[in-house]
């Protein structure tokens, strides 16, 4: 099969801070992330003719007014838009969509296509109905909902085995935290920016054994966009393509008693396929901005993503290699941990900081060289994994 | 007894097999007749092959321990008067794998791997759960998951 390595690029992005702006009124950070991605891609509007909204999981209104081109109408791109869809797959909507997009403009069915999320899972969804909402989505309503499983007993299903297999100490999970906070410090859009040492960390009190409050992410409202267009394009609009150079990807199940044991082993054939379409091996990568959600995920996909010795993902933020000024930069946005979690949209920030640093827009915590930069995203309780990779050069 | 007030199990036309069984304190699960392959939950085909004629099987009620985590706080609504209580992931000795919550355990004694059988746990007159204790241990009265 043909592959798509080098024939798509990200040329543009856009983001409004992450936190809480109970008075930002949900279609005005869309609008203004839409408006920064086209302006920061050098394209026209009107050479969009893809719209493609992220799910919404604060408000199901909301969510349904971007399904019916609210975009389109807010943008003024009524006259040349050709097709507006939501594309949901809560944390992986990010892989999701970048692989609808590329194909739809390799294959020449869109010019460019843009991509857009916006969710206020801070102000817009009291922490009561975070809870229920969260208990109940990818639970098996017959057999897990009477045992009070939630996404954040998850952090602690998955913790709890990583430890008993790796030997990963609790102040090295401590680490990864400490290694995202010292990355938000340097974000301006993250919501968390004050440094926390890994003694903070663990004084914080157990939530989910042996899940601690400051191991949680955050939920926030956010928005970011990004526009994909071909490389032929973008070579034309734009000096700092990111280039899509590889996609691999898995889906494993729908509940956490339906992994495959041992739990999200089926990660690491989707990061082969994507080096192989790259080109590229673990050791060709400049940074790596990892799906957070918790640091389980985190270091379990370091693992599998091959970027470290199997278990011993937890030394490495450990020793500060993750870090700002490391040897591998590892979520540089600060992840929803520390940047915040705007529910379907944690997998866009990272997918979005993949391409600012690849484009070399990512002002302070800029990694220089930044050549190749992976970026994975998650879904549901862990169902799939997804891998993409990016490069300056094709 | 204070009313039960935690969610209750989803009943369908298979679930209700299951849960009746587990009145008459029986776990079930399914096995595939045309490959073997023990399925849970239970499904409308196996997974495997796709057969539509799944079995009805009685576990021995004995597993392990795959993963656990106390609950001390952020629990679902309905369980934040029940705190702590344990979660758990148990690989069944059949070959399939269930979630439930431990209980009649110390909290320090849980680990990875550890040895669990089932209990069973009428919480309404309708639904009993089944839930596991460490195998040797006898059942506490107070603790409850």
């Amino acid at each position: 099969m043909d592959s798509i390595r080098g024939k798509a690029a990200i040329v543009g992005i856009g983001e409004v801070p992450t936190g809480h702006y109970p008075e930002r009124p949900f279609i005005k950070a869309a609008v203004d992330v839409c408006e920064m991605a086209i302006k920061d891609s050098g394209l026209a509007k009107e050479d969009i003719d893809t719209v493609i909204p992220i799910g919404v999981v604060s408000n199901a209104l909301d969510g349904a007014n971007m399904v019916c081109c609210w975009i389109v109408e807010e943008m003024g791109m009524g006259k040349t838009a050709k097709s507006n869809f939501q594309i949901m797959s809560g944390g992986s909507s990010s892989a999701n969509s970048l692989k609808t997009a590329a194909a739809l403009v390799t294959s020449g069915l869109s010019k460019a296509v843009l991509v857009v999320h916006c969710d206020r899972m801070g102000t817009g969804l009291d922490l009561q109905a975070a809870l229920a909402t969260f208990s109940v989505v990818s639970v098996n309503q017959e057999y897990e909902v009477p045992y009070g499983f939630s996404q954040l007993a998850l952090s602690g299903l998955l913790q709890q085995r990583y430890m008993h297999d790796t030997g990963t100490t609790e102040r090295q999970i401590a680490s990864v935290v400490a290694s995202l906070r010292k990355w938000a410090a340097l974000n301006p859009n993250a919501m968390l920016q004050k440094p926390k040492t890994v003694e903070d960390i663990l004084d914080s009190k157990i939530i989910c054994h042996p899940v601690r409050k400051k191991m949680m992410n955050i939920l926030a409202d956010g928005a970011a966009a990004y526009i994909v267009t071909t490389a032929e394009r973008a070579k034309a609009v734009t000096d700092t393509p990111a280039y899509i150079l590889g996609l691999g990807s898995r889906c494993t199940n729908f509940t956490v008693t339906g992994q495959p044991q041992d739990f999200f082993k089926a990660w690491n054939p989707a990061a082969r396929e994507a080096y192989e379409m790259a080109g590229i091996t673990p050791k060709d990568i400049d940074v790596a901005e990892i799906y957070d959600a918790f640091p389980s995920f985190l270091l379990q996909s370091m693992d599998y993503l091959e970027l470290c010795k199997p278990g011993e993902a937890g030394k490495l933020f450990e020793d500060g290699v993750t870090s700002p000024g490391g040897e591998l930069p590892v979520t540089t946005n600060g992840g929803m941990m520390a940047q915040g979690h705007t529910g379907a949209g944690g997998g866009i920030a990272i997918l979005v900081e993949a391409a600012r640093q690849v484009m070399g827009k990512a002002g302070d915590r800029q990694v220089p060289n930044a050549n190749i930069v992976v970026e994975t995203a998650v879904g549901g309780v862990g169902m799939d994994f997804h891998v993409g990779v990016l490069g300056r050069e094709v | 007894m204070s009313e039960y007030n935690k969610p209750l199990p989803l009943i369908t036309e298979q679930s209700k097999v299951f849960y009746d069984a587990c009145k008459e304190e029986k776990l079930l699960y399914q096995q595939c007749s045309e490959c073997g392959q023990a399925i849970f939950f239970p499904k409308q085909l196996c997974p495997n092959c796709m057969s539509h004629v799944l079995e009805w099987q009685t576990s021995r009620g004995k597993g392990k321990v795959y993963t656990f985590t106390i609950s001390y706080d952020f629990a679902p609504p309905q369980f934040a008067q029940a705190l702590p209580y344990v979660l758990a992931i148990i690989n069944m000795d059949e070959g399939f794998t269930i979630m439930s919550n431990i209980v009649a355990c110390d909290l320090e004694r849980l680990e990875c791997d550890m040895p669990v059988e089932v209990v069973f746990d009428p919480v309404t007159p309708e639904i009993t759960l089944p839930k596991f204790k460490p195998v040797n241990s006898e059942q506490k009265g107070g603790h409850r998951g």
